[in-house]
């Protein structure tokens, strides 16, 4: 191959690794937040359904095991905190991501992106300008 | 009852017939440069003025990299030579975040407010501020509302709401006080809502696609929109660009509900400006604000006074200072206020520190083909002789008088119910409306009979004027 066509093709590999790095940090935000609503559910059940003196089965991969309700609730709560922990760390990621792919596509980096938001207090105090 | 029908009635269709007033420079759509910056003949409404226009685009480059901010250009040249399109090219070609003001000189000068304050007002129009706003929400179609009233009529409602994304489905456990949002909001299945995380507000996007067969009678104004992708708790971010002038405006109501009224501020008390740019400059040191120096241009510059020229000198100087582009058409010209004669009339301290552009009178086929663009803006057809005809007049007369011939002549043609405005059109109007020269010429002729006849200490002024 001509030393042109390797400078294209090396470049395109690198397009689609950044692309599917993307793709691939969004697919994982989405499974970690349908195992948060499945915790979330699953809180709700233990609280409406269970006193924390009975025992509930919890299933670990394939096997179901008796376990203290309140020892459960306990555990997913612990869960939850890591799983919003983990999104939140993959949404920041996924910005220096995005960008990386806008920076090697030649496209103009994203206005405002890299902002730290406004506190509500702050969006309050301005919030008639932005409902426009 | 009457809530139903307050909820079923139509929205009130506002069609007003649109007219549009074509202004004077609504061809312009840039500064007609290629990628190395340099102009071509006829390009995005623009012609000639080559020179004039690369200057601008070097400008313009430095403005997007927000390297001039606190600078000042002066666009100076004849009557008619093309200084505001410049200007509204640059103004086009910053695109819509980067805010850019325009006034004309004697706009500032007005009993509402001092011009001082009219200047600062529209200095501070010329900031944008970016800001972000970000919001946790949930996303989703409603697969199924379920509400469970207590058997008594009394007490706490409970119910469920499950929620779908392409890729999750999942339920939620309702409270008494989501489940009276959710009724209010009319939310039944099928509809595809956000509920914002923070305060619990409900917000109806639309209706899903897949649910389009659902009813044969629905609403016209029914939206339908896409089942959402993706996870369901979402982060949502919003950039805004506001202008500091806003900001300052929002501040200030306090003070008098007539603000509200009118929309018109009066004057914006000093301390309310300097805590406002405290703030926005401790949001740009958080980070949570982009300052965007803008554009302000001031037309016929001369028109402002020695006061107002020793405040822009000063504002320029302030660090939250947008770029600042004036035009003139004077010579050298006694400045207001004063009895000094300067160029520009601009005083030597200000002119100093500007970059000045010229801009030279067009040459014929520059003049023909500028006329050509503005038919076609005002969407008006001309033979090849009235062109030339027409071309003929906007160089002894002036390139103003002959656009306005173009849509007079069209009126006269369509009069006729002709498609093309000929050359007997253009002698029409020509000979209905008087140019400037001939205005003079006929002013003199029959100047006993006018009122306040002094015509002879008029000149006289006239030329100790300009």
């Amino acid at each position: 191959m001509d030393p042109d066509s390797e400078r294209v093709l090396q470049y395109l590999t690198e397009v689609e690794e950044a692309a599917e790095d993307v793709l691939a940090t969004k697919q994982q935000i989405v499974d970690l937040d349908t195992k948060r609503n499945k915790n979330r559910e699953a809180l709700s059940a233990l609280r409406n359904e269970f006193s924390d003196s009975e025992k509930v089965k919890v299933c670990f991969g394939n096997m179901f095991i008796k376990f203290p309700a309140a020892k459960t609730k306990e555990m997913i709560q612990r869960d939850q905190e890591q799983l919003d922990k983990e999104i939140n760390d993959l949404r920041n990621g996924l910005k220096a991501k995005v960008n990386r792919l806008n920076e090697i596509q030649g496209k103009p980096e994203l206005r405002g992106y890299s902002l730290t938001s406004l506190s509500a207090d702050e969006l309050k105090a301005v919030n008639s300008l932005l409902k426009r | 009852s009457l809530k139903q029908m307050a909820a079923t009635k139509v929205p009130e269709v506002r069609d007003i017939t649109r007219i549009e007033r074509i202004g004077a420079h609504s061809h312009i759509r840039g500064l007609g440069l290629d990628d190395a910056l340099e102009p071509r003949q006829v390009s995005q409404g623009m012609v000639g003025q080559l020179a004039s226009r690369r200057a601008a685009g070097v400008i313009l480059e430095m403005i997007k990299d927000g390297h001039i901010a606190g600078r000042a250009v002066l666009i100076a040249g004849q009557p008619g030579t093309g200084k505001t399109a410049i200007a509204m090219g640059i103004a086009q070609s910053l695109g819509p975040d980067t805010p850019f003001t325009a006034l004309a000189g004697s706009e500032i000068f007005s009993l509402e407010m001092s011009k001082t304050e009219a200047l600062s007002q529209a200095f501070r129009k010329a900031i944008g501020v970016r800001i972000k706003e970000e919001t946790e929400i949930i996303e989703g179609e409603v697969v199924e509302i379920q509400i469970d009233r207590p058997a008594t009529g009394t007490g706490a409602k409970v119910g469920k709401l499950t929620l779908k994304t392409t890729e999750m489905e999942t339920i939620y456990d309702l409270g008494n006080k989501m489940i009276d949002s959710l009724s209010k909001e009319k939310v039944q299945a099928g509809d595809v809502i956000t509920i914002d995380k923070a305060t619990g507000k409900i917000s109806k996007l639309g209706r899903s696609f897949t649910r389009a067969r659902d009813y044969d009678a629905m609403g016209a104004q029914t939206q339908f929109v896409q089942c959402p992708e993706g996870e369901l708790q979402k982060r949502k971010e919003v950039v805004h660009t506001v202008s500091l002038h806003e900001i300052d405006v929002i501040n200030s109501r306090t003070q008098g509900f007539l603000a509200l009224f009118s929309g018109d501020t009066g004057e914006i008390k000093s301390e309310v400006r300097e805590q406002i740019n405290a703030k926005v400059c401790e949001w740009r040191e958080e980070g949570k604000a982009e300052i965007i120096p803008g554009v302000l241009f001031i037309d016929e510059v001369h028109m402002l006074d020695i006061e107002c020229f020793s405040f822009l000198n000063r504002a320029l100087e302030s660090d939250l200072s947008p770029v600042l582009i004036m035009a003139t058409n004077r010579g050298i010209t006694r400045i207001r206020g004063t009895n000094y004669q300067s160029p520009h009339g601009i005083p030597i301290d200000l002119l100093d520190r500007l970059l000045i552009i010229a801009t030279s009178p067009y040459n014929e086929k520059e003049t023909r083909q500028i006329l050509k663009i503005r038919c076609e803006e005002e969407d008006v057809e001309l033979t090849e002789e009235a062109q030339t005809i027409l071309t003929r007049i906007a160089l002894e007369t002036s390139l103003r008088y002959a656009i306005q011939l173009i849509s007079t002549a069209a009126l006269v043609c369509r009069k006729r119910k002709g498609t093309e405005v000929h050359v007997d059109d253009i002698k029409k109007v020509y000979a209905l409306f008087l140019d400037e020269a001939r205005s003079s010429q006929y002013m003199k002729e029959y100047q006993d009979s006018f009122l306040f006849n002094e015509t002879r200490d008029l000149i006289h002024w006239f030329e100790t004027c300009v």
